[in-house]
């Protein structure tokens, strides 16, 4: 009866009790993983989990993140594997479970950078000074931060943080307003194609005209666009963005008037890229209101300095404003909301919508000022 | 704090599992579904060990059974949801070099390493209430209990 196969305790119950576990694979991974155990023998592996005690842990892979979490079944699922000296006739139960952990697709956790790297901005005239403070190079920074490999470069990329000597060191905005004014205008006056404009004219006009580091214009250059074999594909809209930020930045408190606010930036911009000034490159950072008598006024209000838990944020965005159009509030919820239906859960868990026939509002379900 | 997970590959000389339950997808490793748990005596730690649960009769893989202590019960195999990854525990110990596991890892430090060491895209329930049976091995296995 080779067909009666014994279910037997693996001859090792202590060793192998919690020593296994259920992961749910998506599809992506699920190739993933089987596309390595059929690669040769050097393919390296590209999955880790990260975070730290007090974190959730997350699952990367090279470019992607994933919330782990935890799905406690009423059911028992037994793990059983064959017997080393019966393979034909006896199976071992290695681990009994009763949960299957689940991968949630999640955005990348990169808001700990800003704070990690707090004391090491760089500023104009840095290279001569080499202050004593605490340094973050990129392998530490990269294990801290629950995100994946490519996910965190572009991380990198969009919060303005220069690679230096391995150090991580986010730019000062001012300074970097400054360079990118400088890299438009010599742009024009060394009449480069905006679609490919030659990398090493830019950076070595930087680096003898203004003292700017060879690495630091080469890193600002590829934030704006794409750089191949040495030509630059300038995103003309970002770093028009960039410049009107900065200016942004110092209305946090006292608005600017919405038509003064348009002409500072056009004239920084210059003749040639001034068609490209528009309020909306600047969605997501700034608060418009039109109840003042001399026309609409901006105040500097960036997404990236809400909290990132999505309670927190809402509370914030209640208090700063007591309703909200829907096109208002989208933009301040991008970072943390991996796509639209995500973002609609967030908005019917944490809000309450009114439908008005010009369009939906958006109200706290908690109220605060009462 | 990083924990890395490798992807094994399979090995050529570790045992496989008899032709009918490889036909669940994987031929070293396989899951049963099991309402409720297995209630279990003895207090001692490594009682259990190398102890008979019960016994599965594979003749129909349509209609499987198992049969533990005075209850046989009646299963079917299911296709998941979802694959599943089954991801093993490994402690490492400090060695320099290349070890001799089946991927080929260096083993570098300290520290928890979980290897997925399979897929698994179907399983065995048992589901349905077990039937009485007597049987002499009845004694000497643990039961079953429907939680």
């Amino acid at each position: 009866m080779s067909d009666m196969i014994d279910v037997r305790f693996s001859p090792s119950t202590t060793q192998d009790a919690g020593s296994f576990r259920l992961i749910e694979l998506p599809s992506e991974l699920c190739q993933l993983i089987e596309s390595t155990t059929n690669a040769p023998c050097h393919a390296k592996p590209s999955l880790c989990i990260k975070g730290n005690i007090a974190e959730d842990a997350v699952l990367c892979t090279t470019d992607k993140t994933y919330t782990l979490r935890s799905v406690v079944l009423s059911n028992t699922l037994l793990v059983t594997t064959p017997s080393r000296t019966d393979p034909g006739g006896t199976v071992n139960v290695r681990d009994r479970l009763h949960e299957v952990l689940e991968l949630v697709p999640s955005v990348p956790k990169l808001h700990k950078l800003p704070v990690l790297l707090k004391g090491a901005q760089y500023d104009e005239g840095d290279e001569d000074q080499r202050a004593a403070f605490v340094k973050y190079c990129y392998n530490q920074a990269s294990s801290e931060i629950q995100a994946s490999e490519a996910e965190f470069q572009q991380g990198l990329k969009e919060k303005r943080i220069l690679v230096l000597d391995g150090y991580l060191r986010p730019i000062v905005p001012a300074h970097l307003s400054t360079i990118l004014e400088l890299i438009l205008s010599y742009t024009v006056t060394l009449s480069l194609s905006c679609q490919a404009a030659e990398v090493e004219e830019l950076v070595s006009t930087l680096a003898d005209e203004h003292e700017v580091p060879r690495e630091v214009s080469a890193q600002i250059i590829s934030w704006f666009g794409t750089v191949k074999e040495g030509l630059w594909e300038i995103d003309i809209r970002a770093v028009v963005a960039e410049i009107g930020l900065e200016i942004l930045r110092h209305h946090k408190h006292e608005p600017i008037v919405e038509s003064d606010f348009l002409s500072k930036w056009k004239n920084k911009i210059g003749d040639t890229f001034e068609a490209f000034v528009a309020l909306e490159l600047l969605t997501g950072n700034y608060l418009r209101s039109d109840d003042t008598s001399g026309g609409a006024t901006l105040t500097y209000f960036p997404a990236s300095g809400l909290p990132t838990d999505p309670a927190a944020r809402f509370t914030e965005l209640f208090l700063t404003k007591q309703r909200w159009k829907s096109n208002d509030i989208e933009p301040f919820l991008l970072d943390i909301a991996i796509n639209s239906k995500e973002r609609d859960k967030l908005l019917l868990k944490y809000a309450r919508a009114i439908t008005a026939p010009e369009s939906t509002w958006y109200t706290s379900r908690v109220g605060y000022n009462n | 704090m990083i924990i890395p997970i490798t992807i094994s590959r399979p090995g050529q000389f570790s045992a496989k599992l008899p032709p009918p339950l490889v036909t669940l997808g994987h031929d070293e490793l396989f899951l049963i579904e099991l309402q409720g748990t297995l209630d279990v005596e003895g207090t001692e730690v490594a009682d259990k060990d190398g102890q008979l649960i019960g016994t599965l009769n594979t003749t129909d893989m349509n209609k499987p059974t198992l049969t533990i202590g005075y209850h046989l019960l009646e299963g079917k195999v299911v296709n998941l949801t979802k694959p599943l990854g089954v991801l093993h525990k490994q402690v490492c110990t400090p060695v320099e070099g290349v070890s001799t596991s089946s991927g080929g890892q260096e083993a570098v430090g300290t520290g928890t390493k979980w290897d997925v060491i399979a897929v698994v895209k179907k399983k065995l329930v048992f589901s349905k209430r077990p039937m009485p049976v007597a049987t002499n091995s009845a004694n000497k296995a643990p039961s079953s209990r429907r939680a």
